[in-house]
């Protein structure tokens, strides 16, 4: 302001407005029905369980990054299951489906925290996904006898995500997501994408390959179709997400308290 | 104290990544009972002072603010705004935007059950707004079937039935036709003179606030300038115009008959009008013959657009249009005006092909327009909608402008210099890298504007261009069309706002339930005063003070303007 106001300056703040975790209810509730609505339309003919994923796992992790961990996860959670219901072409298994969603919010909603309390959650991330890690590549290595060489390329998405996770990547995304240089923050979505759907993607793999033990013609298979499914993911974030980004920041709402756009 | 509902004790407030604050050291009581009047210009911040009373500013926007608001004595920053709500209803701009049910008695109830009100109470409370807005029998109708006044009346009625203190209505009559927006004012007059109610309404509509509002208070560029009786503020005309604020035609007149040294006073009231007018009659104040310019000069040829026995029913069953027949030659002004539901949007879009006449035929330059494509047409007729957030789509107002001329294929340098030259023509090249949904709303009509006139079409159609605009928003857009009209081409305006038409307009069509009523010069058309009733449209106030010195002098006056008016009346032999 140009001149100091005569009025004392007040704290603001949002008394008794419905909030999860500094976002408001209404927010949460918008995006969730995003997220249900993108569950009807399928991106991919391949998927290891067999189905279709659904476009709505381009967004789980701008939803991480608009809304926070917490309200992001129940955001997207509450959106893909209602998907699930809905749109059971795309469902998959469905608590899979339903992880997937609530873990990738999760890991986008750590990465860039400005939050004190919460500047070591990535730690936590990273516990639970080296041990989906293990429990993945560990049974197609030990149990089912998968060559080295195709659970290394196959899981080329899993372990990728998780070293970007671990190095100063994760805040450089939070950082280029932050940016005002449109192309970084469009890179920055499609590299946060990545990260943060190839956690939730160990996750639920920990889930499906012990419920489907899918052979080593399926990992060969996979080893190409699974890069190729991330990069449109990353693609449907970036294009997505860069409007969202740019429309919030012009329309000026209130930004929920752990948002990073 | 306990007089005062609303207190504000210097007030700032700025936006979050705004620079400048929007609201500036605003110091402001209103009494219980008022109907406080708030005007200012587009961007005054009268929006952010309505929002700033019920606690959404700050509260929902964020942002930094300064001083103290008290709400019925509770602190706005102290308390949620649900718990403000039920103190505070408020009314906005747009009732499309703002009704959510699929009835009427729903619509009602919403914010009843969001408060916790038993549903006793609700089923109690629903018939009761509903006759204090006049909306009785309406109770199972989707509010879509409702007219623009009626469903501006029913979000009044949704306000109403939290039985707020302070009713908040912000510029409630500008999408409105005459007859809605006379609805609307009478309407909150009544709750405000039988039942008490505070009401604080934002509005440009000088004529009806004079009128209805007790007191007035000028915003201007976030500081409140100026506090008084519609009097006070009325009649000062130099504040006004130096704020770009619309003085009451009445008021307009009154002031330049002052500035010829004759004594009189300015009236900021018709009826008051009438009276001064009376006296300065009877005072035998010396009258001219005036000056009068214009008058129609017919077109010869062949008509730009030719239309025969036009018919359009909607496939609801809607008859809209019936047996329409027109000719509108290159290089018009045309004026269409009419009440809502008069077919004059359906008219205008027979010329692009975006409706298809059920029967009879529309000719454009000699070939009929079902042998043309939409895309062909509108390269050479622009047309501007009713409402700018339909046509508004980009990320940036720069992207918004140039997206025609990228898909008809320009080269890139007649697209830059297109664009630029169509934003800086509409005062928006300081504009051009914001989003344009982030603009008020006048601004974002201006874009669309804008976007047409980057294509340089032969003819420009706008439906309705000044709705939402202050008065100098309006005049800026209307001047463009001017400008436009003098380059030679053909100019066609829907609008009610029939004072802003004088200077403009040649020709006007009136149209009442699907027909052509009227088609003559603007001077016989306005002074026609029964077919523009008959379509529930009234003449500016200077045309009814000019139909009022005829009948006092027994000579006829077809005077359009206050300038005109005002031009009668001569110093010599003024009133003592």
């Amino acid at each position: 302001m140009s001149a100091t106001p005569r009025g004392e300056e007040r704290e603001v703040k949002n008394i008794g407005g419905a909030s999860i975790d500094g976002a408001p209810v209404a927010y949460i509730v918008v995006l969730a029905a995003v997220v249900t609505a993108l569950a009807f339309i399928p991106f991919s003919v391949v998927m290891a369980s067999g189905g279709s994923f659904p476009m709505n796992q381009g967004i789980f992790g701008l939803i991480g990054w608009v809304l926070g961990p917490i309200a992001g996860a129940v955001s997207s959670g509450i959106g893909a299951l209602i998907g699930v219901f809905v749109a059971p072409h795309t469902a998959g298994v469905w608590f899979v489906t339903v992880i997937g969603a609530i873990v990738t919010s999760f890991a986008a909603g750590v990465m860039g925290t400005k939050n004190e309390k919460r500047k070591s959650w990535w730690i936590g991330v990273v516990v639970v996904t080296v041990i989906a890690f293990a429990i993945y590549v560990g049974r197609a290595l030990l149990v089912n006898g998968i060559r080295l060489q195709w659970a290394i390329l196959a899981t080329f998405v899993n372990w990728s995500s998780l070293l970007l996770f671990i190095l100063p990547t994760r805040n450089l995304v939070a950082k280029w997501i932050g940016s005002k240089n449109l192309v970084l923050v469009a890179v920055g979505l499609a590299l946060g994408t990545w990260i943060s759907f190839g956690i939730a993607h160990t996750v639920q793999n920990a889930f499906t390959y012990t419920m489907f033990n899918w052979p080593e013609e399926i990992w060969v298979m996979l080893s190409s179709v699974i890069p190729i499914e991330f990069i449109s993911r990353c693609a449907i974030g970036a294009v997505i997400g860069t409007g969202v980004i740019v429309g919030l920041r012009a329309i000026g709402l209130v930004k929920p308290t752990e948002a990073i756009y | 104290m306990s007089d005062i509902i609303a207190c504000l004790e210097n007030v700032s407030y700025q936006y979050p990544r705004s620079i400048e604050p929007v609201l500036s050291e605003i110091n402001l009581s209103i009494q219980k009972g008022e109907f406080f009047g708030l005007i200012g210009p587009t961007g005054a911040g009268k929006t952010t002072f309505c929002c700033a009373l019920n606690g959404i500013v700050p509260q929902f926007y964020g942002g930094r603010f300064f001083g103290k608001i008290e709400i019925a004595g509770l602190d706005t920053l102290e308390h949620p705004i649900s718990v403000l709500a039920k103190h505070v209803g408020q009314v906005f701009e747009d009732p499309e935007t703002q009704l959510i049910a699929t009835s009427v008695e729903n619509e009602i109830a919403f914010a009843l059950e969001n408060l916790k009100v038993p549903r006793e109470e609700i089923i109690r409370r629903i018939p009761r707004v509903l006759e204090m807005v006049r909306l009785e029998g309406t109770e199972k109708k989707h509010p879509a079937e409702l007219s623009g006044g009626q469903k501006q009346r029913l979000a009044i009625a949704a306000a109403l039935a939290a039985q707020p203190d302070l009713l908040i209505l912000d510029e409630p009559t500008s999408q409105l036709d005459p007859v809605g927006a006379d609805e609307v004012f009478s309407t909150v007059s009544e709750l405000n003179k039988e039942l008490g109610m505070t009401i604080l309404m934002c509005s440009h509509a000088s004529e009806e606030m004079a009128e209805y509002a007790t007191r007035i208070g000028l915003l201007s560029n976030g500081s409140l300038l100026s506090v008084g009786t519609p009097e006070e503020i009325y009649a000062d005309i130099p504040l006004l115009i130096n704020n770009n604020l619309r003085v009451p035609q009445v008021a307009s007149t009154f002031y330049s008959i002052k500035q010829k040294n004759i004594p009189v006073s300015i009236p900021v009231r018709l009826e008051e009008g009438k009276k001064v007018l009376t006296e300065l009659i009877t005072k035998k104040t010396q009258l001219t013959t005036p000056d009068l310019k214009d008058e129609l000069v017919h077109k010869e040829g062949q008509p730009l657009i030719q239309i025969k026995d036009l018919e359009h029913t909607y496939p609801d069953g809607t008859k809209a249009l019936h047996g329409v027949s027109l000719d509108i030659h290159t290089g018009e002004y045309l004026l269409v005006i009419g009440q809502n539901g008069a077919g004059k949007s359906t008219l205008v879009k027979h010329f692009l092909n975006l409706l298809k006449p059920t029967s009879g035929t529309v000719v454009i330059n000699g070939i009929d327009s079902k042998k043309l494509t939409v895309s062909a047409l509108a390269a050479n007729i622009g047309y501007i909608a009713q409402n700018p957030d339909n046509q508004i789509f980009n990320m940036t107002v720069w992207d918004e402008v140039s997206f025609a001329l990228k898909n008809l294929k320009f080269s890139k340098q007649e697209i830059e210099t297109r664009t630029e030259e169509s934003l800086k023509s509409m005062g928006l090249y300081e504009y051009k890298d914001r989003h344009p949904l982030s603009l008020p709303k006048g601004d974002r009509a201006r874009v669309v504007i804008a976007a047409i006139l980057a294509m340089e079409p032969d003819t420009i159609i706008f439906d309705e261009p000044t709705t939402g605009q202050d008065f100098r928003g309006a005049h800026y857009i209307l001047d463009i069309s001017r400008k436009l009209h003098e380059m030679g081409k053909t100019v066609v305006v829907i609008t009610h706002h029939l004072y802003l038409m004088p200077d403009y307009a040649e020709r006007v069509i009136v149209m009442g339930k699907g027909t052509i009523l009227l088609d003559a010069p603007i001077r016989q058309a306005y002074f026609d005063t029964e077919k523009l009733n008959s379509t529930y449209l009234t003449p500016p106030q200077a045309v009814l003070l000019s139909i009022k010195l005829s009948e006092l002098t027994g000579e006829a006056y077809c005077l359009l303007t206050p300038a005109e008016l005002a031009s009668v009346f001569t110093t010599n032999g003024g009133a003592a």
